[in-house]
């Protein structure tokens, strides 16, 4: 466990979760893990904010989950992106650039 | 949308399922969490515990689970409801005491609810009643002569429809054989203007009402038709005999319809053109001097009720003028809500249903106060368990509905325990008979409406007692609670202390209200009646209905005093048309005939009776001058009346009454005084002296009968000696009833023995509930201070000075209470008195014995609490520390 790990901005994770599922379904752990490798260490989410805000997604419909069983022959719980969460993505996404464009041009130009 | 409602539910409903998944996914991540470090090397032992650090509590995590299903309230409502409940399992005495003082508070508000339900609240079950007002004239006599009737609704232009109708008995021949049954004599436009469809067949119209004597149509209610036809649908067309005359049964009400009175329950309908033949011996219908008629209209739409109102006064005024009579008086015209003949029955009704009310919501105050001060003791009790719930993380939110989830279980149980005993109590008041001939029910009901009202009474109750003492506990300062054990908030008026001065404070209402009832119930009781009601029996029977002739009835009443007379055990006989405090009274305008113009102002409106000699002998009347009727006054004789001492003071004057001519109504024939007669009751016990006056029944004919006879012997065998007489004499004639005096009497006494019960269960209950909350508030502060007072006592603190200690403060809080309540009842007497139509006058002695009982009710209530803290052993005390 890197000790230098940050936590996550405000209303950030919403948008990294869709991101990680958008690819394949996973499961909890493994998006924990995704992330962590992804982001080189840097973004550490602890387990008691992951599995509120997947089932809030989940809830909103914007990912929906199954139970499978996982490589290793445990059943395990896989979420899966939704047509409305792709949508849903694809704006935040572009929201989030248009953000940190901004944010990155006022830090560049003070 | 749709998704997140399906998710919602199926959290709700599959809690356990969800719940189980949850959990299966934290311990999978779990498990690959510890795999990760087991795989980098780590002993299981630390890579079991990192991953535990990792993922921190597993019961927090879960509780954010919930927190994001969105069903939070839900679910955290049944798990504190299942925690109220473990909770009641643990504390029995304190739950059971709390749920029958629920179930009081909330019981005795939906019973006085249902009743003004069922007497004041409900409309008619009419086309738009709202738009259906009573035409009364002011006071008690509400109905009109029926050529004012006439007037009035041919020259008037404000409503829509005026009808005519009168409460009547008649006599019909069924399918059971002949009976006496209670109907309306109603004007054709009655069923139109209500605008109610017939169950079976039609209703009379105005087309069938027109002949005098020749509309012998009726319309059956609809228990009637039940009842006495067993709904057959045959008897439509066919003819009933009423009072010997073939009638037509043109349909059948709506079972909803029971007349336009709500307390009675007419079996029959008779057009009023039939008056003459419905009430043998006494038609009406072109006399002007008789004010039988109550008066319903349906006003036209847009017409307000004052306008209405300024109109038919208008109709009245020019009427007078018109009539060129001086005695005539114009009435002055109210409108009225219908259902309770004006203001005759429905200013009372409404009175005492305001006053129950009122009474009610009193009690259930006081249920509160008492529950809400049981309540804060415990949250203070559970100070420490609270506290640390709120150090270890527990939101205050969440904790202040957890103790409000718990209060509104306990409410919840004794409201709906109340809410029964509310409907078994109403289901038997609406099934109680009066001890009276008319079918008189108290039509209580328990719908929808009462439903509602119980249930936001519990509600009300349950956050009323619940919010104070669960904001407070909550409020708790969890380092202040923690680190000292009795860390109580000095405050100078605590929350419990303003609880208990209120509770005593309504304890002292009531039971002033209370005392105040009695003692005038008391003094009713001993009010002079002006006769003596004791051992008389009574037969009725109407001898017009049966077809008697007045020669014939004349004999026949004479042969059954006769054979009544020579009866062993039986002292007097007489016979009248009525009797004092019967329900059933006329009267009639009275002016004194000495050859002078006669003007209004001159008359008096006297109670009449016509009676048989001997009348007064067997009521026990003391005759002050002048004598009796005898058996000589007859048709053929010279006109006589007695009257009594009010009568003659009013209308005489000062001079000798004996031998002046009076008459009956302005055109009535001359009669002279022969005998004054004490001044009795007549209509109420609480009347004032009401002038009345005695005809012989021989000279002015009665078909009404009553037979009265004054014995020693036992009730029961009187009143078979009665029947017996009666059926000897006339097999065949049918008895209204047969009844003591003394219990006809005592239904004139209803309205103040009701008010007095009422009250007394009232001040019983919030006395109760008083001496509860004292004693709760001293016991506990006596268990809170134990130590304090052990360490007082192994000091050598003297137990007296101990116990004024502990009582000074509720001393003070029960004499401010009682102050409060006394000004709160002195200044509530006014309305008090007008429920009990008494005059508010209270001796001191009055106020000196509710500050005794209050007094005697707070001592109980300190008594054993106080003996306990003397009882206290210091080392016992100060060792179990």
């Amino acid at each position: 466990m890197s000790t230098d790990a940050l936590d996550l901005p405000q209303g950030t994770l919403d948008l990294l979760l869709l991101k990680t599922v958008a690819l394949e379904p996973q499961h909890g752990w493994a998006i924990a893990q995704r992330l962590h490798q992804i982001s080189s260490a840097t973004l550490q989410i602890r387990q008691g904010s992951l599995y509120p805000a997947l089932h809030r997604l989940e809830r909103r419909g914007w990912i929906k989950a199954e139970w499978r069983t996982s490589n290793l022959g445990r059943r395990a719980k896989y979420y899966a992106l939704t047509r409305r969460g792709r949508t849903q993505l694809e704006k935040e996404v572009a929201l989030w650039r248009r953000l940190s464009a901004a944010v990155a041009e006022v830090l560049d130009a003070v | 949308m749709i998704q997140d409602v399906l998710h919602r539910l199926r959290s709700i409903f599959r809690r356990d399922v969800v719940e189980r998944e949850v959990d299966d996914e934290l311990r999978h991540h779990f498990d690959l969490q510890v795999n990760r470090y087991l795989a980098a090397g780590l002993t299981r032992a630390a890579a079991t515990r990192q991953a535990r650090i990792d993922i921190g509590g597993f019961d927090q995590v879960k509780e954010e689970h919930r927190d994001a299903r969105g069903t939070r309230g839900i679910e955290d409502f049944w798990r504190d409801a299942r925690v109220a409940i473990r909770m009641i399992r643990r504390a029995p005495l304190f739950t059971t005491t709390v749920i029958i003082t629920v179930a009081l508070g909330v019981g005795v508000n939906t019973l006085v609810f249902s009743v003004v339900e069922g007497l004041v609240l409900r409309p008619l079950p009419i086309d738009r009643p709202e738009r259906v007002w009573f035409v009364q004239r002011p006071g008690s006599f509400v109905s009109h002569s029926f050529p004012l009737y006439r007037e009035l609704r041919d020259r008037n232009r404000t409503f829509a429809a005026l009808a005519g109708y009168r409460i009547t008995m008649m006599h019909v021949e069924t399918p059971q054989g002949p009976a006496h049954t209670w109907g309306y004599l109603a004007t054709g436009s009655y069923f139109d203007l209500l605008g109610l469809k017939p169950f079976r067949g039609r209703f009379f119209h105005q087309s069938d009402d027109v002949a005098p004597g020749g509309s012998l149509y009726a319309v059956l209610s609809y228990d009637y038709w039940h009842t006495t036809f067993g709904a057959q649908d045959s008897v439509i067309g066919t003819t009933i005999r009423i009072n010997r005359q073939p009638y037509t049964i043109l349909g059948v009400a709506p079972p909803a319809f029971r007349g336009t009175e709500v307390f009675y329950r007419p079996a029959v309908w008779v057009p009023m053109m039939m008056q003459a033949q419905i009430e043998v011996g006494n038609p009406w219908l072109d006399n002007p001097n008789t004010s039988n008629t109550w008066v319903i209209g349906r006003l036209t739409d847009g017409v307000t009720p004052a306008q209405a109102r300024d109109d038919l006064n208008a109709i009245v005024r020019r009427v007078a003028v018109e009539s060129g009579d001086p005695t005539s008086d114009p009435d002055v015209i109210r409108l009225t809500r219908p259902g309770l003949v004006g203001d005759a029955i429905g200013g009372p009704a409404r009175a005492f249903g305001l006053g129950l009310v009122a009474l009610a919501g009193l009690v259930l105050l006081a249920a509160c106060a008492n529950l809400a001060g049981g309540l804060a003791a415990r949250g203070a009790d559970r100070q420490q368990e609270l506290a640390i719930r709120v150090a270890i993380g527990a939101g205050r939110g969440r904790l202040l509905r957890q103790l409000l989830t718990e209060a509104l279980v306990l409410v919840a149980i004794g409201g709906a325990a109340g809410t029964a005993l509310a409907a078994l109590a109403s289901a038997a008041l609406s099934r109680w008979q009066l001890p009276i001939a008319l079918p008189v029910q108290f039509d209580t009901v328990f719908d929808g409406r009462v439903g509602v009202f119980a249930l936001v009474a519990t509600v009300l109750t349950a956050v009323g007692i619940g919010i104070g003492p669960a904001i407070r506990a909550v409020r708790t300062d969890p380092h202040a609670s923690l680190k000292v054990r009795d860390a109580t908030v000095a405050r100078r008026w605590p929350f419990r202390d303003v609880l208990i001065s209120a509770q005593v404070a309504i304890c002292v209402v009531l039971v002033a209200g209370s005392l105040l009832a009695g003692r005038n119930l008391f003094a009713a009781m001993r009010m002079p009646l002006g006769m003596n009601p004791e051992n008389t029996m009574t037969a009725s029977f109407d001898l017009g209905l049966a077809g008697y002739s007045r020669a014939g009835s004349d004999a026949l009443r004479r042969q059954i005093l006769e054979r009544l007379r020579a009866h062993p055990g039986v002292q007097d006989v007489a016979y009248g048309n009525s009797f004092p405090l019967n329900i059933d009274q006329s009267n009639t305008a009275v002016y004194p005939d000495d050859g002078r113009e006669l003007s209004r102002k001159d008359a008096a409106r006297a109670v009449t009776y016509q009676i048989s000699p001997e009348f007064f002998r067997t009521l026990g009347i003391r005759i002050l001058q002048g004598r009796d009727f005898t058996w000589q006054d007859t048709a053929n004789s010279q006109r006589v009346a007695v009257i009594n001492e009010a009568l003659a003071k009013q209308v005489l004057g000062d001079t000798p009454p004996i031998g002046r001519q009076i008459r009956f109504g302005a055109g009535g024939a001359s009669v002279t005084v022969i005998g004054v007669v004490e001044t009795g009751k007549y209509q109420t016990l609480t009347e004032t002296a009401t002038p009345a006056v005695f005809g012989s029944m021989l000279q002015v004919p009665n078909t009404t009968t009553v037979i009265l006879v004054h014995s020693p012997r036992s009730r029961v065998e009187m009143a078979d000696v009665l029947r017996r007489v009666v059926q000897e004499a006339d097999p065949v004639l049918p008895l209204i009833g047969i009844r003591p005096v003394e219990d006809i009497v005592g239904f004139v006494q209803l309205p103040m023995q009701a008010a007095a019960l009422a009250l007394g269960a009232f001040s019983i209950l919030a006395a109760t509930l008083a001496a509860t909350g004292i004693h709760g508030a001293v016991a506990y502060a006596v268990s809170r201070r134990r130590r304090e007072l052990a360490i007082r006592i192994a000091l050598g603190a003297q137990r007296q000075g101990l116990v004024q200690l502990l009582l000074r403060r509720t001393f003070i809080l029960v004499v401010i209470g009682t102050i409060v309540g006394m000004a709160l009842a002195y200044g509530l007497r006014t309305v008090v008195a007008s429920v009990l139509y008494v005059p508010v006058a209270e001796p001191l002695w009055f106020w000196v014995t509710v500050i005794g009982l209050i007094s005697v009710v707070a001592a109980v209530a300190c008594a054993s609490p106080a003996w306990r803290a003397l009882r206290i052993d210091p080392a016992a005390a100060l060792a179990a520390e």
